[in-house]
């Protein structure tokens, strides 16, 4: 095949996936095929795919382990639940204006910071505000001061963590460890609708086809390659004369609006936000799952975030004792027998076909 | 009701003027009432009589019985003696002393099991300590004589002054003096007369009390209303002595809590200083090999004691215990330490052969295969010895402290401290004066130079890792004197050791010492000093009383700063304290 | 697609399942059980997964509820909060479960409260809690502050004590309770500056937060044990902890190595019950206190019962990963184990498994004999039991000190005390 058919293959694959995501399974949904626990795992699996894809942006492409992208999904999620929990007004446990545990920790008032997050229009500046000020920020030191690779991941680390025991105190005013959850209304729907639910997963499924589309151009621009360049051999590029702490900055951003957005839609879907998901463990499950589903590809991270969180439905049901070590040893054998994840099977398979077919042919003496 | 009337019953067929010792004890037995209980022992106070004592250790170590009788009466009885085969004792009539006897008039033997031990509370215990607290104040052990003294002190109880006041005059060991004179002057702080008073205070200035603070202020408050100024002045001063005493004391706790914390930090890191300091494998389970170490002290503990049985994947895997006690169980700990540095390298080594090897290019994908061998050894620990933590208790040569001045020095914590130096030193030794260390040395520095040279970089490797795993390892058996032992152990301190590692410079073991100290003891500064500091803050425009809430919180707070510190020192020195020279490019 | 490919199966199994079965569903009633059997919190919620198994066979073995038998569907929540939400979802939606036993943390039940309100589910909560919520569609049959907190305060009182030191985790519900401590205290005429652990003011001045806070895993308590032994120089004070879990340690160890007994200072703390005490230093824990609404050494001859029969279960049972030896049981065991003895009266009285109907029988206030005493429902949808207070001995268990009878569960107590 030549190259120009395994693209049109490939586009093929994505077309064929992006229609089934977008328009069958809604349709299947409003049928009454799909019912509404399926299609909000299935938003929950597609908010994943995003966090992945923002982690292999990094990783895959630009040689950057981050582990501190479940804070930013986070921070998208916190921001987008603020706006959620300004909408459900009065109906809160003490039937006043204010969220829950406001009221408990003696506030009357709204504190001031609260206040503009009852507009979704400025709660949807904040989900790309906030965490696209941190991330340029930590990136803006850390590149700076050519911090790389593992010090990279382990700084990264050490950040989320420092937030995520920022965020399990109650005198943050943002909830604390319960963090948000009890949502009624977005935009004026009711959250429990089948509609509302269907309609939150299509937005969640285009914005992920937007995001990989976008990725996807950006890769085969000139940026993209320098991005790459950087990825294998960062001092070359140095030496070309690019400012490489530029374009890692500017990825590093990207990639952290990008695991905001997903997390801003994950929260209204799932229907809880709380710092549990800003723990260290969750950015190097993510990292799992790019690295399962394939790094370095767009494809792979989405296939192996929906992959391994299908993994653990089942195996959470099923094997209780054994998730943990199937998750962990799937990892170390990925690691160290399929580095380029799920996404590369085909390809190998092809690879391995080819040597069969060769074989047959070895006998046969070599032409003079 | 019943036991009130046969306890009335026993003193008046015997017509005593006063109940005996014993009597009050044997009513205080049966009596229902707790506040009743009480009441009967504080009668016992300052009674001479020798049986209190002894009765009342049984009491509280339950060894005091009620037997009822065929007709309903209620007779209160002590064990005492060895148990037969039966598991019977030779049973004393509390109220007489004298053995128990059946109709025939022979001695009964009673089993303990038959029978329902005299309770007591923590409230009935201490009114018991009370009358013991007298008789205390001649124990021959001083610490004993120090408890007894500052117990009647702190309670301000005029009616043992003269006691206490006696005491001063025969003491001689300087600890328990001090306490008599402390626990005097606060007794007299309630005296009714100005000048005791006055001197009471003068004295607690001297003495620089802490645990005075609450009276003086409390007679302070009372001299303002009164508007007696000698007194209020004098009260002043005290506390001001005091308070300043405190500063101190607080000032060199807080040194020796950083030096213990790093300590901690210290040999937490060691073993992660050579496997990413000099191999450069970023080994995230790390903090699982500090799990093994802590398990196989678990382990020996417990082959010392009566042995255990491990579930493993449906099979039941048993361990004989030596079944030790006393002096010859409490030498667990020093068997446990060689043991967990070997099961922890030999977990080190197996992982090297296994999956590291494969990756000493690929620092990225060792980092996360590593992860994954975190996450199968955690569950593995998890499934092999229950997801509960386990109980490791501390040999009694671990409990305990020494309180200096006021200042505590736990034992376990002088502990680490000292072996945290000896490990280094050790560490030391065996990479600067040894063959191996030599090998360990070189094939760090330049591997395929070493490679050409000779040595076997293969079995260097390994045999570094297993050394680094080995010391994570002996870190464990440590931890499992001072935190939890379970399988989530190696989690909280995974990162600090790897902070510890990045500040000092990777590949620097004097840089590590450092930035262990370094770390602990600024966390611990700020664990002291932040609440203080916290008023302080309300200034900031906007997020004032939020800074300052914060600063309340300092354990919390103080790591927050402590990790955004490192992040910003290392802007300053990205590759930390110490850096290894290099003209490679890429380090 | 992996997930569909999924879906589709399951679907057709359960297609297949739901044809073949009919016959059986009759004589069936579907329950959930949704703890979380891996991850941190496993410690704690295994135990109450094993002891509704036992309770649903103990209750099976006797003819089951309305004549039918309790067919268990047990899902792992895995520590992961959204995950719980999930699982609920797959209870209620899917597999349609006549009720619910589960949750553990607060934020567990956060997570899953929506969706139980939403398919109006009914969920049975076993362990204590920070109260200030009464859902319709919670059971509490955990227990509120005030059959916990409170009534250690007043044990305290009693005992002569007359300074508190508020320790806790970083967390909703030790934030919670000392808040309602700090008014309860404060009622009661103890002084502001004999409550230890440090106070937060809001820009007025107003007290928001009491006591002293360390984050979860912390694993260093020197600082803050010198602070509690300074405290408790002057005599007569006492520590009220609500650390979680690991964090209790190292803080116990510390305790004991800075020469703090039960007899100069004690510590009642709320989160340790005989399960957590399996892993706890024994010997560095005698004397100190416990408060709940049992006790494994309660010696009455429904417990002893009990916990002959639980132990007799563990040992024929084969439920997978079950731990058999060194098993003991406490107060959110018990309250689970209560909560389905509840439930069976409430739909018995209801004479359906309606969720209406149900609740209706439920608040209508029933009683039943449990281990711990008796227990009745309230119409606030929590329960009015017996509050014991115990202090632990070296054998892991707790010797009774005090108990207060026929506790009423009230939610909401902040403001309550003035």
């Amino acid at each position: 095949m030549s190259a120009a058919t395994v693209r049109r293959v490939e586009w093929i694959a994505v077309a064929v996936i992006a229609f089934a995501l977008i328009v069958l399974v809604p349709l299947l949904h409003a049928n009454g095929v799909i019912g509404n626990f399926w299609i909000s795992v299935f938003g929950k699996w597609l908010c994943y795919a995003l966090l992945a894809i923002s982690v292999d942006l990094l990783w895959g492409y630009t040689g950057l382990l981050s582990l501190g992208q479940a804070l930013f999904f986070t921070l998208g999620g916190y921001m987008h639940g603020m706006y959620l929990m300004r909408m459900i007004g009065d109906l809160g446990q003490y039937k006043k204006p204010i969220p829950d545990f406001l009221v408990f920790l003696g506030w009357e008032r709204l504190p001031a910071f609260w206040e503009p997050f009852s507009s979704f229009p400025f709660a949807l500046t904040m989900v790309f505000l906030v965490p696209g000020i941190i991330s340029y920020l930590f990136g803006f030191l850390a590149f700076r001061s050519r911090i790389k690779g593992v010090y990279f991941s382990i700084l990264t680390q050490a950040l989320t963590y420092a937030a995520s025991i920022m965020f399990f105190r109650n005198n943050l005013l943002l909830g604390g460890n319960n963090g948000f959850t009890d949502f009624k209304f977005i935009l004026g729907y009711k959250l429990n609708e089948p509609g509302t639910i269907r309609g939150l997963y299509i937005a969640t499924a285009v914005t992920l086809l937007l995001v990989f589309l976008f990725c996807r151009w950006l890769s085969k621009t000139k940026f993209g390659l320098v991005q790459q360049a950087i990825r294998d051999g960062e001092n070359r590029v140095l030496f070309s004369g690019y400012a490489t702490a530029h374009f890692k900055l500017f990825i590093f951003v990207v990639a952290a609006l990008i695991a905001a957005v997903g997390g801003a839609l994950y929260t209204p879907q799932v229907g809880i936000i709380n710092p549990g998901e800003m723990q260290a463990d969750k950015s190097l499950e993510a990292v799992v799952w790019v690295a399962v589903g394939g790094r370095g590809t767009l494809l792979g991270p989405i296939v192996g975030a929906i992959g391994i969180n299908g993994l653990k439905s089942w195996a959470t049901t099923a094997y209780p004792d054994l998730w943990l070590i199937i998750l962990g040893g799937l990892f170390i054998l990925v690691v160290l027998f399929l580095p380029g994840g799920i996404v590369s099977i085909p390809a190998r398979l092809k690879t391995l076909a080819q040597k069969l077919r060769a074989k047959p042919e070895a006998p046969a003496p070599a032409k003079p | 009701m019943l036991a009130a009337a046969s306890a009335l019953l026993v003193s008046a067929v015997r017509a005593a003027p006063a109940p005996s010792a014993r009597q009050t004890i044997a009513e205080a037995a049966l009596a229902e009432d707790a506040a009743k209980k009480r009441e009967l022992i504080g009668r016992l106070l300052g009674q001479g009589d020798p049986a209190i004592a002894p009765l009342l250790e049984a009491w509280r170590t339950d060894a005091l019985f009620v037997l009822t009788a065929p007709d309903g009466t209620k007779i209160p009885v002590q064990l005492t003696g060895e148990k037969d085969a039966a598991g019977t004792q030779s049973a004393l009539r509390v109220d007489t002393g004298a053995p128990l006897a059946d109709a025939a008039g022979q001695p009964r033997r009673l089993a303990a099991a038959d029978l329902a031990a005299v309770e007591h509370t923590s409230s009935l215990r201490r009114a018991m300590k009370a009358v013991l607290d007298l008789a205390d104040l001649a124990a021959p052990d001083p610490a004993v004589r120090t408890k007894a003294i500052l117990t009647i002190g702190l309670a301000q109880d005029a009616e043992k002054l003269p006691a206490l006041v006696a005491r001063l005059g025969v003491e001689t060991d300087p600890g328990v003096k001090r306490a008599l004179r402390e626990s005097i002057a606060i007794a007299r702080l309630k005296d009714a007369d100005d000048a005791v008073k006055l001197t009471a205070l003068v004295e607690l200035k001297e003495l620089t009390s802490l645990a005075s603070t609450d009276f003086i202020s409390r007679a302070l408050k009372e001299a303002e209303t009164a508007e007696k100024p000698v007194l209020v002045k004098a009260a002043k001063d005290a506390l001001r002595a005091v308070e300043g005493h405190r500063s101190f004391v607080d000032f060199f706790g807080t040194l020796f809590r950083g030096v213990s914390l790093g300590s901690i930090l210290l040999i937490a890191a060691l073993g992660l200083a050579i496997t990413f300091g000099l191999m450069r494998v970023i080994n995230m389970a790390h903090g699982e090999m500090i799990a093994v170490g802590a398990y196989t002290t678990y382990l020996v503990q417990n082959i010392f004691g009566a042995g255990l049985t491990i579930p493993f994947f449906g099979f039941s895997l048993p361990i004989f215990g030596l079944n030790l006690t006393g002096a010859a169980y409490q030498w667990y700990f020093v068997a446990a330490l060689p043991l967990s540095f070997l099961a922890a390298a030999l977990v080190g080594i197996g992982l090297e052969r296994s999956v590291i090897r494969f990756l000493y290019r690929r620092p990225l994908e060792s980092l996360l295969a590593t992860w994954g061998v975190s996450l199968v050894m955690q569950q593995g620990l998890r499934l092999m010895f229950g997801a509960n933590n386990v109980q490791v208790s501390s040999p009694v040569y671990l409990s305990g402290n020494w309180t200096v001045n006021d200042i505590i020095f736990g034992w376990n914590r002088v502990f680490v401290v000292g072996f945290a130096i000896l490990i280094v030193f050790g560490m030391w030794l065996v990479l600067s004066k040894t063959p191996l260390g030599l090998l360990i040395r070189a094939s760090m520095q330049n591997r395929a130079m070493a490679s050409c040279m000779g040595v076997r970089t293969e079995r260097v490797n390994m045999l570094t890792f297993g050394l680094g795993s080995g010391l994570a390892g002996l870190a464990g058996a440590f931890l499992s004197q001072i935190g939890n032992v379970g399988p989530s152990l190696g989690q909280g301190y995974i990162i600090d050791s790897f902070m510890v590692v990045v500040v000092g410079g990777v590949g620097s073991i004097g840089g590590t010492i450092i930035s262990a100290f370094g770390i602990g003891g600024i966390d611990q500064v700020l664990q002291q000093y932040l609440p203080t500091i916290a008023p302080g803050l309300t200034w900031v425009p906007g997020i004032g009383s939020f800074l300052q809430n914060l600063a309340q919180d300092a354990a919390v707070f103080g790591k927050i700063l402590v990790l955004a510190g490192i992040i910003l020192f290392l802007q300053w020195r990205p590759a930390g304290l110490f850096v290894t020279r290099s003209r490679n490019l890429e380090d | 697609m992996n997930n569909k490919l999924v879906s589709l199966l399951s679907a057709g199994a359960l297609a297949l399942g739901a044809s073949l079965g009919t016959a059986r569903a009759a004589e069936t009633v579907k329950v959930g059980v949704l703890h979380s059997l891996s991850g941190t919190m496993a410690i704690s919620e295994t135990s109450l997964r094993d002891i509704l198994l036992f309770t649903f066979d103990e209750i099976n073995a006797k003819g089951g509820v309305l004549g039918k038998k309790i067919e268990p569907v047990v899902v792992d929540g895995a520590s992961n909060w959204p995950l719980f939400a999930e699982k609920a979802k797959q209870l209620l939606e899917q597999d349609k479960v006549a009720v619910t036993f589960g949750c553990w943390t607060s934020v567990s039940r956060k997570s899953v409260l929506p969706v139980f309100e939403k398919n109006n589910g009914l969920l049975f909560y076993p362990v204590q809690y920070e109260g200030e919520e009464e859902s319709q569609n919670v059971a509490y049959t955990a227990e509120a502050v005030n059959q916990q907190a409170t009534p250690a305060v007043d044990y305290y009182l009693a005992e002569g004590k007359k300074k508190f030191y508020l320790l806790g985790s970083d967390y909703v519900y030790p934030q919670t309770t000392n808040l309602v401590l700090l008014e309860y205290l404060l009622s009661k005429g103890v002084k502001l500056e004999n409550i230890g652990g440090g106070f937060r003011k809001d820009g007025s001045g107003k007290i928001i937060s009491a006591g002293k806070y360390t984050p979860f895993g912390h694993t260093d308590y020197q600082q803050i044990v010198a602070e509690i032994k300074q405290f408790a120089a002057s005599g007569d004070a006492c520590v009220i902890s609500t650390l979680n879990g690991d964090t209790n340690v190292p803080f116990f160890k510390e305790y004991a190595a800075s020469g703090l007994t039960a007899e100069t200072c004690p510590v009642v703390s709320f989160s340790i019950s005989e399960d957590e005490f399996r892993g706890l230093p024994a010997k560095q824990l005698v004397g100190q206190l416990g408060c709940w609404t049992y006790f494994q050494s309660i010696d009455t001859p429904a417990n002893k019962k009990f916990v002959a029969d639980f132990q007799a279960w563990l040992k024929k049972s084969n439920v997978p990963g079950l731990v058999k030896e060194g098993r003991v049981t406490c107060s959110p065991m018990v309250l689970s184990y209560v909560g389905v003895y509840l439930w069976k009266a409430a739909v018995e009285k209801a004479g359906s498994f309606d969720v209406d109907k149900v609740r209706a029988a439920y608040k209508s206030g029933i009683s039943f004999d449990g281990p711990g005493g008796k227990v009745t429902t309230q119409k606030n949808m929590h329960v009015t039991k017996n509050v014991y207070i115990g202090e632990t001995k070296a054998d892991g268990q707790f010797k009774i000190v005090k108990s207060f009878n026929n506790v009423y569960g009230e939610p909401w107590l902040k403001g309550k005390f003035k």
